[in-house]
């Protein structure tokens, strides 16, 4: 068991950084502002290859590792969670899916423009009736020929205003037979495919958060996912893998607000003395320091097993649950340390605390991510 | 096609080491490594040299095992492949040992190259010496702290601010030149070519003996110099009162120091009025 980062991990941090800290540094107060989402950083990051991380090199992408994957989601989210989040659910969610489910012919004809980011990829399950509870949803596609015809509402669909490929779950219903769900691969100029209005959210302003409307959205069958495969075996696979991105993304955030709290607790002087020479604010960093450190090693673990195409169902749970609750104690505890300034606009601390609070909500709330981990310890054989 | 060769070094991440006063070296090991700015600018300068005229760069380095990590950086950049050169013999090298041992390198697996191009100085030590001592090694022309240079026909055509001044000189090849970080922003590396640099990159590692080189001229043995003490530039601190409006002053502000804040933040300003 070798628990120090490889060569090529360590390179990898290195580079994600040194772009992060260039080029979504300087923007990332303005865009969380003025919720903005910065499409000239995109053009920057798509001949890097951050929207094909793990999609192989055949298809485009550059075929690494999910150590990796969560180092590259890490280092953006500790400088912008908002552009961190549109990659973590582009890769593992918007196109995870296809290359694990999808026919040849669907890898072929949709992971190219997925991996160079011409088109950024979203997932859309969750309904006003249906999110935790994934069999819910009752958007519904009826055959008719060779399409169906789709009708339905998605919420809360992160990059849904910005997506070009959307994975839709819906109902299809078959006369005589019981509806099951289907995921179906959906292109943005496919006409009755509309975007809502861009979300309100406390935090990852920079991300555009939207409703997806399907009124009348004729798609070809051959656009189902993995022709027959059911919708939520699909989404139970691409969350599991979606969560290691989750627990990444909120590991990044806790290490950027870490990074901030460290550095101010040397600058800002009281009673004549740096912050950081009382022993209450050393506890505080130590503690925040060891919890951001467990989550890490849970959760590369997880991306360990994932690799060794071991499962990692349970072990992505534990890492989303652990990182997630990391993120929101350690930013709350940056914005402490950082007093009225924390609580400042001025000071990044406040956007990290902002943007902490949804990594225990999407991709699966904490309590599912319980649910998950219970089932797996329940049913263990012993 | 061209032959070009990068000299390239691994130097601490942070700005100020502790210095080990019984070893008489930088406590390197205390910091993570990094491929040194001036030498990724140097890269990058041979990387459109290749990108317009076809060549082929081999990207070498001197230093512990450690070091091999620049060398999958540049592959990962666009360098064709790497060689290390790491011996205890070379341990503790100064300025002209280095350049001995790295110009017998080049002699030996780039004998017919066209340019070499190393960083203008080092964040670490910042002497500025080995790229001038190894022209005189390989016994070529080299002109040091290039800004920018243009190649046509075997003759390098090159600007380079000194004293204020702007020269323009022209060089026949082969030939030296060190690399001033004033132009030429190293590019990002790619995530498939990161994968491409560990998956099937070529890196070579040698020892003395693989470049057949003197071990009384490498290494300590090697090295005349000795080094009494390390310390940082002294910063001189002058206390300048703006006064006026918000706005004067700051625009009083940009008109005196816009260079120098410039310099600090990474960015030209000018782009920005």
């Amino acid at each position: 068991m070798d628990f120090n980062p490889c060569m090529k991990h360590k390179i990898v941090r290195k580079t994600v950084r040194e772009f992060a800290e260039a080029e979504l540094g300087p923007i990332a107060y303005e865009i969380d502002k003025d919720a903005r989402f910065p499409w000239e950083v995109v053009e920057k990051m798509r001949p890097l290859n951050f929207f094909g991380l793990q999609i192989p090199q055949k298809y485009g992408g550059a075929g690494m590792d999910s150590i990796s994957y969560a180092i590259v989601i890490e280092e953006i989210s500790r400088v912008c969670a908002a552009v961190g989040l549109c990659v973590t659910v582009h890769n593992s969610v918007g196109a995870y899916p296809i290359l694990f489910f999808g026919t040849e012919a669907q890898k072929k004809r949709y992971l190219p423009p997925l991996a160079c980011g011409e088109r950024i990829g979203a997932f859309c399950l969750t309904e006003s009736n249906a999110g935790s509870d994934a069999g819910g949803v009752e958007t519904n596609a009826v055959r008719e020929g060779d399409n169906y015809i789709i009708n339905g509402t998605k919420i809360f669909v992160t990059n849904g205003g910005i997506c070009g490929t959307a994975l839709i779950f819906a109902n299809v219903e078959t006369e005589g037979i019981r509806p099951d769900t289907r995921v179906f691969i959906i292109e943005k100029d496919t006409p009755g495919f509309l975007v809502g209005e861009i979300e309100d959210l406390c935090g990852m302003r920079a991300n555009p958060v939207s409703s997806l409307f399907l009124e009348d959205c004729v798609v070809p069958a051959e656009n189902i996912l993995g022709n027959s495969i059911s919708g939520l075996k699909i989404g139970f696979t691409a969350l599991d893998a979606g969560r290691l991105g989750i627990a990444a993304q909120a590991l990044g955030i806790a290490q950027g607000a870490f990074d901030a709290a460290v550095k101010y607790s040397k600058e800002r002087q009281q009673f004549k003395k740096p912050l950081s020479s009382f022993q209450t604010i050393q506890n505080y960093l130590a503690d925040m320091a060891t919890e951001i450190d467990a989550g890490r090693l849970l959760l590369y673990r997880a991306c360990s097993l994932k690799d060794e195409n071991k499962p990692f169902s349970a072990e992505a749970a534990m890492a989303k649950l652990y990182c997630s609750r990391v993120a929101t104690t350690v930013t709350n505890q940056a914005v402490q340390i950082h007093g009225g300034y924390g609580y400042s606009k001025e000071y990044d601390v406040e956007r990290f605390f902002r943007d902490a609070k949804v990594t225990e909500i999407y991709e699966g709330t904490s309590e599912v991510q319980r649910m998950v981990i219970s089932r797996s310890i329940l049913t263990k054989l012993t | 096609m061209l032959n070009l060769v990068t000299c390239i070094k691994q130097v601490p991440m942070v700005s100020e080491l502790p210095w080990d006063s019984k070893r008489g070296t930088l406590k390197r090991e205390m910091a993570d490594g990094m491929m040194n700015p001036a030498c990724k600018h140097a890269l990058e300068a041979a990387l459109l040299l290749k990108n317009k005229f076809s060549g082929h760069i081999t990207a070498i380095t001197m230093g512990p095992p450690m070091a091999e990590e620049v060398l999958h950086e540049a592959i990962a950049m666009g360098a064709d492949r790497g060689i290390l050169l790491c011996d205890p013999h070379m341990a503790g090298a100064d300025t002209l040992a280095t350049s001995y041992t790295l110009a017998r390198l080049i002699e030996k697996e780039c004998a017919d190259f066209d340019l070499v191009l190393c960083g203008c100085n080092t964040t670490d030590s910042e002497t500025a010496q080995v790229a001038p001592q190894l022209t005189e090694e390989l016994d070529v022309p080299g002109v040091m702290y290039v800004d920018q240079f243009e190649l046509s026909d075997k003759s390098l055509r090159m600007q380079r601010t000194v004293d204020g001044f702007l020269e323009t000189l022209e060089m026949e090849l082969p030939g030296l030149i060190s690399v001033s970080t004033q132009q030429y922003s190293p590019r990002y590396a790619s995530f498939s070519g990161l994968q491409e640099a560990f998956n099937e990159s070529d890196i070579k590692i040698y020892g003395i003996k693989d470049i057949g080189v003197d071990p009384e001229l490498t290494g300590k043995k090697g090295s005349p110099t000795k080094i009494l003490d390390v310390y940082s530039p002294m910063a001189n601190k002058d206390n300048i009162v703006l006064s006026g409006s918000p706005r004067n002053v700051v625009e009083e502000l940009f008109k005196k120091f816009d260079d120098k804040i410039g310099s600090a933040i990474g960015k030209d300003l000018k782009e920005y009025e």
